[in-house]
């Protein structure tokens, strides 16, 4: 079923009857906690060097944590680690939320969904300064 | 009888069939997502006898967020199979022949596509409920991970050009 709604001044949006996930107050605060803190921990990740694995993808070595790379065995990546770190935090932290009063979590500005990941942007661009200036 | 894939395609003829995938599950994503973007960006009242322009503003958004959330969770999936071929064998090249800049306008598409993936729940669920206090929230998520997007688009094809897996 489709309904369709005015949701500010010339802003028509057409959407799904809400079914009962979306319904939920638990399920939006879980997305909401979720979302932004997997913004704010991978930028962490990336600017603290936090991945929960360092992956050496010419050998198909795994270590816990953050690895240097070894002799002779090429490079290091960390990203997988940095994703895992971020997707077990986040979820952590999300699920954690959902035994907060409602009242508490409707606070929660829901701009940052997209401020959060837009100021990012310049952060990971400048923890990449090393591309830019060699 | 063991079974290689190997005994039948190279190895680089593997990676650029998966590289392949990745790159059309990328085009069907922002495609969505762009109609999407543009749907909540200049929505339109009335398509009916209207130009392309205006039918292609004039999409119902809704319909397209679980696709968006599972075409990106595909093309991710698919790009971080690849990566790992590319950390050694295409990633080594380029830095070898100096190309500083563009490869870390690549690392930066990394961590953009990885906070999109995060976006993700929160966009699914606003596009899912109809309530007015959503609209700008859902706008503007629709239009941030579209950008991101497009920017992981563009450079993903431009690194392909700079040296792909073939």
């Amino acid at each position: 079923m489709s309904t369709e709604t005015v949701t500010s001044p010339g802003t028509v949006v057409s959407a799904p009857a809400r079914s009962a996930v979306a319904a939920s107050a638990r399920v939006r605060t879980f997305v909401v906690v979720f979302s932004i803190t997997a913004t704010v921990v991978y930028v962490l990740c990336d600017l603290l060097g936090w991945p929960l694995f360092t992956y050496h993808p010419a050998t198909g070595r795994l270590e816990w944590g953050y690895a240097l790379p070894r002799r002779n065995e090429g490079p290091v990546m960390y990203w997988y680690g940095w994703v895992l770190t971020t997707a077990i935090v986040s979820t952590v932290v999300a699920a954690l939320a959902t035994f907060v009063p409602e009242n508490v979590t409707r606070r929660i500005p829901l701009f940052t969904l997209w401020l959060l990941p837009v100021l990012a942007v310049p952060i990971m661009f400048w923890s990449l300064m090393n591309f830019w200036t060699k | 009888m063991d079974f290689s894939i190997f005994d039948y395609i190279t190895v680089n003829t593997f990676w650029t069939i998966l590289f392949i995938a990745h790159a059309l599950l990328a085009v069907a994503l922002l495609g969505a997502l762009t109609h999407q973007a543009v749907s909540v960006l200049m929505p339109v009242r009335q398509a009916a006898g209207a130009n392309f322009v205006t039918r292609f503003r004039a999409v119902q958004g809704a319909g397209y967020a679980t696709a968006v959330c599972v075409l990106w969770v595909l093309t991710f999936l698919m790009g971080a199979w690849i990566y790992v071929k590319y950390r050694t064998y295409v990633r080594i090249p380029i830095e070898n022949r100096g190309y500083w800049k563009t490869q870390g306008t690549f690392e930066l598409k990394e961590h953009l596509v990885t906070i999109g993936l995060g976006m993700l729940p929160a966009y699914w669920y606003l596009w899912k409920n109809k309530a007015p206090e959503y609209g700008s929230a859902r706008k503007w998520v629709t239009v941030v991970l579209a950008a991101f997007c497009w920017y992981a688009f563009l450079i993903g094809h431009i690194l392909n050009n700079v040296r792909g897996f073939g």
